[in-house]
């Protein structure tokens, strides 16, 4: 089984088939193609997307149903085809896709970026962050205590 | 802000070299073509906040008490099914 050096989680193995395929990257992180989904007990359900290029790149990432369960996902043609489905299908959270939110944990507290979820294929692993601007959806939607909806 | 009406196949020019088409009009949305020089960057703006706000989530190195209270406060003891396809990857120990 492979190995990686991470910065903020040591020595992680992992199984090639698991390996995220971003085929045109992150918007600011074009050149990074392969990320790891890193999920631990003790943190869940934060998923840590790992950079297999960059060992100190990790975005902290959250089930999107953990922060909105009625959340719709909205993709263009351009991204659903990205994915590997017909560019005029719409998938379906759950049964085709995983969709995580990207978390910012700043100074004034953490904040998801429902804008741009990142979805993946769930049969092929291919993943697109997709930006829904006709979405009434924030960057920066504050996470306080009361969106938890996981638990 | 300047305001200008267009009918679909006009133009527009911005200084010299950057020319602004309306190349459709439809009922809820307009696709324009844009001719600019490759130094200028042209990306939707929602593309702009995006990237801006990645750059920040990346750029943070919170701590790992920050991320265990985050955990904490959307912490679930199986009241959704896990997600099947992200097997745990488990650092070496």
């Amino acid at each position: 089984m492979p190995t990686f050096e991470t910065k903020n989680f040591g020595t992680v193995s992992y199984e090639p088939e698991s390996i995220l395929e971003f085929p045109n990257g992150l918007p600011g992180f074009e050149e990074q193609r392969q990320f790891l989904a890193l999920n631990y007990e003790d943190t869940k359900p934060l998923v840590f997307l790992q950079s297999l290029a960059d060992a100190g790149l990790c975005f902290i990432t959250m089930p999107v149903r953990c922060i909105d369960a009625d959340y719709r996902l909205q993709m263009s043609p351009e991204d659903v085809a990205q994915l590997g489905f017909a560019p005029e299908y719409q998938p379906a959270i759950g049964p085709d896709v995983v969709c995580l939110i990207v978390i910012s944990i700043e100074e004034s507290g953490p904040t998801a970026n429902l804008l741009a979820p990142v979805v993946l294929n769930i049969r092929t692993l291919k993943a697109v962050q997709a930006i829904a601007p006709e979405s009434a959806y924030s960057h920066r939607h504050p996470l306080t205590p009361e969106t938890a909806v996981c638990s | 802000m300047l305001i200008m009406s267009r009918r679909e196949g006009e133009t527009i020019r911005i200084g010299d070299d950057i020319e602004i088409l309306i190349a459709h009009v439809g009922r809820s949305r307009v696709k324009v073509g844009i001719s600019a020089p490759r130094s200028m960057p042209v990306i939707a703006y929602e593309v702009k906040l995006v990237r801006d706000q990645n750059r920040a989530a990346a750029a943070a190195r919170p701590s790992p008490a920050a991320i265990s209270r985050l955990a904490a406060r959307f912490g679930s003891s199986g009241s959704k099914p896990p997600i099947k396809i992200l097997k745990p990857v488990h650092p070496q120990s």
